[in-house]
């Protein structure tokens, strides 16, 4: 294949792992959303402030843990380093210490790279997942999206930014069955937050696991309550 | 201006503009005494500022013991480290004598830094109980904590922050607080926080943050080796009691069990008060519950 048509497929492949439609279960977390909704915190008119602030917070440290996890596959030479992969994870599982947004993203990090193995039989994607056995650990959505980009032949900024718009554009999605956000206001939304979406991808570049900082306390406690709500639209 | 009004002046001067820094370390280790059942302060190491005066003997053998900042807080440029050892099936209760109070730094000074190393070995138990952290205007702070659990290590640790001197109307106007936090169990991380707040970079009553709240704690439950039903259990317990406690606009609580080993609780408060009265009331709930003992509160010196 030419490298021109190389990378096409792999810009290709990555509209894919990046769609909402990948069948990995996105569109059933929303991460504490669904508690301060119910609890009156969180309206239509404080939506954008909020999203902001999240890409700033959260959305910021997972494109550090992300990118680290792309640095973990030596593309040269088709191989990664499992202790890094697993201690990795490791240490994302015990940054997120509210079990609902642990539990959330370890079930769509798990689901996505077992879609994205049944699709691509790549030596590196299963021995992340044999790693993960033994110790058993937890494989977060942001790693596991690293780890495929950098399988797939995509480099390391464009992983960052896509996987940050669409766990964006996932958290819109929950809004608009939560709140009443119709269509044009979602998409309103996410046009208006690429700024911070590319802002939160060039201050990642150079941060380092240690520096990844992240501080949502109010949304830390809205997923611990959520099991507790008496109706739920999403998965505790 | 009098004499009296210029000592004022000067006194209020250095509270905030600090003239010097500090390069001092404390070091305690605790040990269990052989068939006394009681834990004992067995060794120290102590740098001014940082001091403790002796160990007192709580009733139920464990060791406790004020830890003491004598230039009465923390200021620019400061580098301090604070190391505890405790020894097998020791146990120590620590707390600080007053509010952690973060001065504001003279512009070229780097961010004061405080470092925080506790090892508790098998069966040991560390409760650290420290009064709020209170940043002055145009703090800068930065703070590393490490917990290592050994087998059978238990843990009660928290740590509150609060906005500034409310009284002086003086509410999230530090320029940086960086609170790094890790606590591994035998070697694995089980809970771990990186939190860098600039209020006036970046809006902290912003939803997204704290929202209308300006305290916020955390508080971490840990025994290495109880299962996983033992904690779940303990959360179920737990959130049943801060069901009651918990009032929208002045105090949230969310209780979660860690990924192993331990529970964590946060709290958002508009007011400091409700936050320490809540967590002596869970203190004690969750040691009765997890150890059969109850938690016995620290005496302040003043």
């Amino acid at each position: 294949m030419e490298p021109d048509e190389q990378r096409a497929l792999s810009e290709l492949r990555l509209l894919q792992l990046a769609d909402s439609a990948l069948p990995i279960g996105a569109l059933t977390q929303s991460f504490g959303l669904e508690t301060l909704v119910a609890s009156e915190m969180l309206s239509v008119s404080e939506l954008a402030g909020f999203l902001r602030g999240y890409i700033e917070e959260s959305g910021f440290a997972e494109v550090v843990f992300c990118r680290e996890a792309h640095r973990v596959v030596n593309t040269l030479a088709a191989t990664f380093s499992s202790n890094r992969w697993v201690g990795l994870n490791q240490t994302l599982s015990a940054r997120k210490t509210a079990r609902e947004s642990c539990a959330g993203s370890a079930a769509l990090g798990r689901n996505f790279l077992e879609a994205l193995i049944a699709l691509d039989n790549s030596p590196v994607l299963r021995n992340a997942l044999v790693a993960v056995k033994n110790p058993p650990t937890l494989v977060h959505h942001c790693t596991a999206f690293g780890l495929a980009a950098a399988v797939i032949g995509i480099d390391e900024d464009r992983a960052a930014l896509t996987y940050l718009h669409q766990s964006t554009a996932n958290l819109i999605s929950a809004c608009q069955r939560l709140l009443p956000l119709g269509q044009t206001g979602a998409t309103r939304l996410l046009w208006d937050l690429k700024p911070q979406i590319c802002d939160a991808m060039s201050r990642s570049k150079h941060c380092s696991i240690d520096d990844a900082c992240s501080f949502m306390p109010l949304l830390d406690w809205a997923a611990m309550e959520h099991p507790a709500l008496f109706t739920r639209l999403f998965i505790s | 201006m009098t004499t009296v009004a210029a000592a004022a002046h000067i006194k209020a001067e250095r509270e905030i503009v600090p003239s010097r820094t500090v390069d001092a370390a404390l070091s305690l280790s605790f040990s269990l005494e052989p068939f006394a059942n009681r834990t004992t302060l067995a060794g120290s190491h102590q740098e001014p500022p940082l001091k403790v005066v002796r160990a007192f003997t709580n009733e139920d053998g464990s060791a406790f013991v004020h830890l003491h900042n004598v230039s009465g807080g923390v200021l620019g440029g400061d580098r301090l480290a604070t190391s505890v050892d405790v020894g097998a099936s020791a146990s120590v209760q620590l707390t600080t004598t007053g509010a952690t109070r973060v001065y504001r730094p003279r512009a070229s000074v780097e961010p004061a830094y405080q470092r925080n190393d506790f090892y508790v070995s098998e069966n040991g138990m560390l409760e650290y109980v420290p009064d709020p952290i209170i940043p002055f205007s145009g703090a800068r702070y930065l703070q590393r904590t490490t917990i290592h659990l050994a087998d059978g290590a238990g843990l009660f640790w928290w740590e509150i922050l609060a906005p500034g001197r409310e009284a002086r109307g003086e509410v999230f106007q530090y320029e940086s607080v960086e609170m790094k936090t890790d606590i591994f169990a035998v070697g694995r991380p089980i809970a771990s926080e990186r939190v860098r707040l600039e209020p006036l970079a970046r809006n902290i009553s912003q939803l997204a943050r704290l929202g209308p709240y300006r305290y916020s704690a955390t508080f971490y439950i840990c025994r290495v080796g109880l299962g996983g039903k033992a904690w779940v259990a303990a959360e179920s317990r737990l959130r049943q009691l801060v069901e009651d406690l918990t009032i929208p606009g002045e105090l949230l609580i969310g209780v979660s069990t860690l990924i192993e080993y331990g529970i964590v609780i946060r709290f958002l408060a508009h007011r400091g008060r409700a936050v320490a009265r809540v967590l002596y009331f869970l203190w004690n709930a969750a040691k009765t519950l997890l150890c059969g003992r109850i938690a016995i509160p620290p005496r302040k010196l003043n």
